[in-house]
């Protein structure tokens, strides 16, 4: 026979009939006739389908045979009406992917920014503080006293990104990586996936004592296959060799945010490496390491910096001569002032404010989308309330739709999250540090949990008013009503009014938004930079690399020179040591004045930069006193200085600064001239004191070298003479990344840039949405009335004025939406022109959102704009309507 | 032919009481679901009225749990039928639920009579 638990249905439903004619029996036994019989006994039964229902039901719970009714009947709507279906996902896919995107850069900055170590939450950024409050990077000799007497700390290891040439000398590659202290791997809890790490041994302070490295899982695969025979093998690192001593993990990408690094290589290996002579390393005053530091288990972040503070302060006293004033602080490792994280953090704060702007905009119309489509199934859903359902039902069956359409979005949007997160790399400025950005845009738990939230966060957003509109459906109204009073019409019609001036609303917040960025932007690119950056090619040289000492690399310097000079079209050619306007921070130096004595807080660190004789003249910026440095200025001569007209004004107060002394770098140096002020870090800031030094008295060897050549003609056509030049010096010296000047500029305006390409693209988006909003409420409206339509011009109305009455509604709810619109961008103008994207940790910020916030001049432009579409949108369905046969619109119903 | 009391009458029957009921029934004999709901009724004075869904949802319970066991058979007037008998498992599940039962009223008496007695 049947087991019990495949007993079918059928089976039962045959021993409900045994169970009836058995009853029937008895009952025609007591004298009934047989069908009064079967009668009574089927009222005494009760329901059979109910009994039926309840039998094949036993085994499952009811709530999950609702929802799987309630998706199969969503899935069978959305596939009957296509066209709606695919604008509504397709709007949420739009902004559900874009949401997850700045989800996943924020993950990888912010929230969990270094893959691959051990309790990511105990870890934080050190920073020297400097006598104003400046946080910047400390010293070798500073993290060797903090190392050794902090007790709260678990550890603390320092870094410093580096380029590294990898291979023989003619093949040679450039690979990013990170110079640091012995313990690195040990505090940050990175675990090898081959060979091991820097053990205890390698923690030493003795300089060009440990020959090992260690590389990234990246390079490991791209460059030996995987094999793990590569531990033991040497690389060639700077024409050195170096043992590879293993492989780190596949997580871990190095001790910056954002960044990918190949290659890890104890800091004392330096002046082997670099040819920095061992005293810099051993110079307190050098401070150009990022610190990161563990805190103990159980140990708050206020006592290790209360204890850090204290030491710091000592410090200071103790080492007078170059700390007096300093301190130390810890700070989150996504605070740092230095790495790409303090970059991007600005731009992230304006895209995470535009996505929920784009999120809401979409929300609001698939609202309105599933509002008229509630509209055109009232009489459904009647019949299923008169059937027995109840309004939960009805409501959690609109609820379910809505969420069967915000995950179909979702879908799409987390699998196009990779792909637009790489598309990161065009929110930094070009150069070699877009090579070193890099990270793993692949969903993660935390992004995942992230979609899934925020689908259903726009499910219900979306479906809530549909849903309470359809549970208020009066049952008579609408199985009797015709299209004829349109009173059951009113209040929904109202909510849909509402819906799409919000969506005009917002529409005009991007508006006014994007606006204001590209205004802001264009202002920007019409600063006069205060030098020339036209004609002119700019090559970043990294001799160490090569082993050159500093003597050669001056050598090299001037050869190339007069090699340069000698091409033909050529006019000018310069090297130092920073670029104008780089996106890299510029180095500073203490200096003392003479004559001017600075106040207590006043921190004495100024910018300068280290120039050939021929680099004010290329750059044309014109001395105002005095004289330009010449080939005099070299070692043998005095060491003499030139300062900038700000330097000028704050140190000299009126007062001629030439001739005077300065005592920077433990030697004394006379300004011998005053440049004319121009900008040095970004088109946005006020000048600061600057000043420079000639690179025959003062180049170092940690130094960069920055080679500039000025043409007549466009400066990339110079490229192939300056490599051909270059090769014929050294042939083992690549020309790497030259760019025209012009070039460096724009990387200085890129937050600027970003910001003003986003908010476009999204007010293109929203736009777009609150015009079909308007289109598709005004169409719907012009249906509702097409009755009133027709009887008005059988009345003798012209078709101009159904016309312009049509449109007069529209502008109407397009008008209060704007009013809106500009209150809430208004305020939001505001916040967000305190946002800034901050570079130098000394202080040269500058706001994402340049000039003036509350500009009448683009608020009016947007408010004409929109109105514009608004009344396009509004004018198809208008001809429409006065197009509308009278005879026609009164014989419908 | 069957009376029904009035509906305020009927005395909500608690979980598990109709598998103790049916149990019962089958205790002297197999019998059908027609004749257990007659036999409930009868056997209570007619104060258990048993819904048919509940009474034929508890029988397949105890059908799946092994207490009672079921065949197609044929009733005393030639019809078609679904007979159900007690198993060994049934059985003794009838027992102890049945001293259950006792105790259960044995203290519910000894607490409702006395204020029963001074009312």
């Amino acid at each position: 026979m049947f087991s019990n638990r495949d007993r079918g249905a059928k089976d039962f439903s045959e021993e409900i009939d045994a169970h009836l004619q058995l009853e029937a029996d008895e009952l025609e036994a007591g004298g009934l006739s047989r069908a009064e019989a079967e009668r009574r006994a089927r009222a005494a039964f009760g329901s059979r389908t109910v009994a039926r229902e309840r039998f094949s039901l036993r085994h499952r719970s009811e709530v999950f045979e609702n929802m799987k009714r309630d998706i199969r009947y969503g899935l069978r709507m959305m596939a009957r009406n296509p066209a709606v279906t695919l604008v509504a996902v397709l709007t949420l896919a739009c902004g559900i992917a874009a949401s997850a995107t700045v989800f996943t850069w924020i993950d990888a900055v912010l929230l969990q920014p270094l893959g691959g170590v051990a309790d990511p939450g105990g870890l934080v950024t050190l920073e020297t503080v400097t006598s104003n409050g400046e946080m910047i990077t400390s010293s070798y000799p500073d993290y060797i006293d903090f190392r050794d007497h902090l007790k709260l700390f678990d550890g603390i290891t320092v870094t410093r990104p580096a380029i590294f040439s990898v291979g023989q000398e003619a093949h040679a590659e450039r690979v990013w990586g990170e110079l640091v202290s012995g313990n690195f791997f040990a505090v940050l809890g990175a675990r090898p996936e081959a060979g091991r790490l820097f053990l205890p041994a390698e923690y030493g302070d003795a300089p060009g004592g440990y020959p090992v490295a260690v590389i990234s899982d990246r390079y490991w695969r791209s460059h030996f296959s995987a094999d793990p025979s590569v531990v033991g093998k040497t690389l060639r690192i700077n024409q050195h060799e170096l043992t590879v001593v293993g492989v780190a993990a596949p997580a871990f990408r190095g001790s910056m945010p954002a960044a990918y690094f190949d290659l890890w290589v104890p800091y004392m290996q330096q002046p082997v490496l670099n040819g920095v002579p061992q005293w810099m390393l051993r110079d307190r005053h050098n401070r150009n390491m990022l610190g990161i530091a563990r805190l103990k288990q159980g140990v708050t972040v206020e006592q290790a910096r209360l204890e850090l503070k204290t030491l710091a302060d000592r410090m200071a006293v103790l080492n007078a001569d170059v700390s007096r004033g300093m301190s130390a602080t810890i700070i989150p490792l996504w605070k740092s002032p230095q790495g790409p994280q303090s970059l991007l953090l600005g731009p992230l704060r304006i895209l995470a404010a535009i996505c929920i702007l784009v999120l809401m905009i979409v929300c609001a119309n698939v609202a309105n989308l599933l509002l008229a489509r509630a509209t055109a199934r009232e009489k459904e859903f009647s019949a299923r309330l008169a059937l027995g359902a109840t309004r939960l039902r009805i409501m959690r069956q609109m609820l379910t739709e809505c969420l069967l359409l915000t995950g179909a979005g979702a879908l799409i949007g987390v699998a196009s999250a990779p792909f637009l997160g790489r598309s990161l790399r065009y929110l930094l400025p070009p150069g070699p540090l877009s090579q070193l950005i890099s990270m793993d845009t692949r969903p993660n738990v935390a992004v995942l949990a992230f979609t899934a939230g925020v689908c259903v966060v726009c499910a219900l957003a979306a479906g809530l008013l549909p849903a309470l509109h359809v549970s208020r459906i009066a049952l008579s109204t609408t199985l009797n009503a015709g299209g004829r009073s349109g009173a059951a019409g009113r209040p929904h019609n109202r909510i849909r009014s509402m819906l799409v001036a919000s969506e005009v609303a917002l529409a005009m917040v991007t508006l006014v938004g994007a606006g204001l960025f590209a205004r802001g932007f264009q202002q920007s690119m019409h600063i006069d930079p205060g030098f020339d950056p036209d004609h002119v090619l700019v090559n970043q040289f990294y001799l160490s690399t090569n082993g050159y000492t500093v003597f050669q690399r001056a050598e090299f310097c001037r050869r190339l020179a007069e090699r340069m000079l000698s091409a033909p079209a050529v006019t000018d050619v310069a090297y130092s040591d920073g670029v104008p306007l780089n996106f890299e921070p510029s180095w500073w130096e203490e200096l003392t004045i003479e004559g001017y004595t600075p106040q207590p807080d006043e921190n004495m660190n100024l910018y300068r930069n280290v120039v050939s004789p021929g680099y004010l003249p290329l750059m044309h910026i014109p001395i105002v006193d005095g004289r330009n440095f010449t080939e005099q200025d070299n070692e043998n001569g005095p060491n003499v200085m030139i300062v900038n007209q700000a330097f000028a004004r704050r140190y000299f107060a009126g007062r001629n600064p030439i001739g005077h002394a300065v005592h920077g770098w433990g030697r004394w140096f006379r300004i011998v001239g005053v440049a004319k002020d121009s900008k040095y870090h970004y088109l946005s800031e006020t000048t600061p004191p600057y000043f420079y030094v000639s690179f025959r008295q003062l180049y170092r060897a940690d130094m960069n070298l920055a080679f500039y050549v000025r043409t007549r003609g466009e400066p990339l056509g110079i490229l192939s003479a300056l490599r051909a030049q270059t090769r014929e010096i050294d042939p083992n010296v690549t020309v790497f990344d030259a760019a025209p000047l012009k070039e460096y500029i724009g990387a200085s305006l890129y937050p600027q840039k970003v910001a003003a390409s986003l908010m476009a693209i999204m007010s293109a988006l929203a736009l777009l949405l609150a015009a079909v909003g308007l289109y598709s409420t005004m169409a719907y409206s012009v249906a509702q009335r097409t009755q009133e339509i027709g009887v008005r011009m059988a009345l003798g109305a012209r078709p101009g004025r159904v016309l312009v009455m049509v449109v007069r509604q529209g502008l109407t709810l397009t008008a209060f939406g704007m009013a809106v619109g500009i209150g809430l961008a208004w305020v939001l103008a505001r916040m967000a022109a305190s946002i800034s994207a901050t570079n130098s940790a000394m202080g040269a910020t500058q706001k994402v959102l340049q000039g003036n916030a509350t500009d009448p001049l683009i608020y009016a432009a947007a408010i004409v704009f929109l109105g514009a579409v608004a009344a396009l949108a509004a004018y198809f369905p208008a001809r429409r309507a006065a197009r509308v046969e009278p005879m026609e619109a009164l014989r419908t119903e | 032919m069957p009376t029904r009391k009035e509906e305020n009458d009927r005395i909500a029957l608690l979980q598990g009481t109709l598998d103790l009921l049916i149990l019962r029934v089958l205790l002297f004999g197999a019998c059908h679901g027609q004749g257990i709901s007659k036999a409930i009724l009868q056997q209570s004075d007619e104060v258990f009225f048993v819904d048919h869904g509940s009474l034929y949802l508890a029988l397949q319970r105890l059908e799946d749990g092994g207490m009672i066991s079921a065949k197609w058979g044929v009733s005393e007037n030639n019809r078609k039928a679904r007979f159900y008998s007690l198993t060994a498992k049934g059985r003794a599940q009838l027992t102890q639920k049945t001293s259950q039962w006792n105790r259960l009223k044995k203290a519910m008496e000894s607490i409702l009579s006395p204020a029963g007695e001074e009312a």
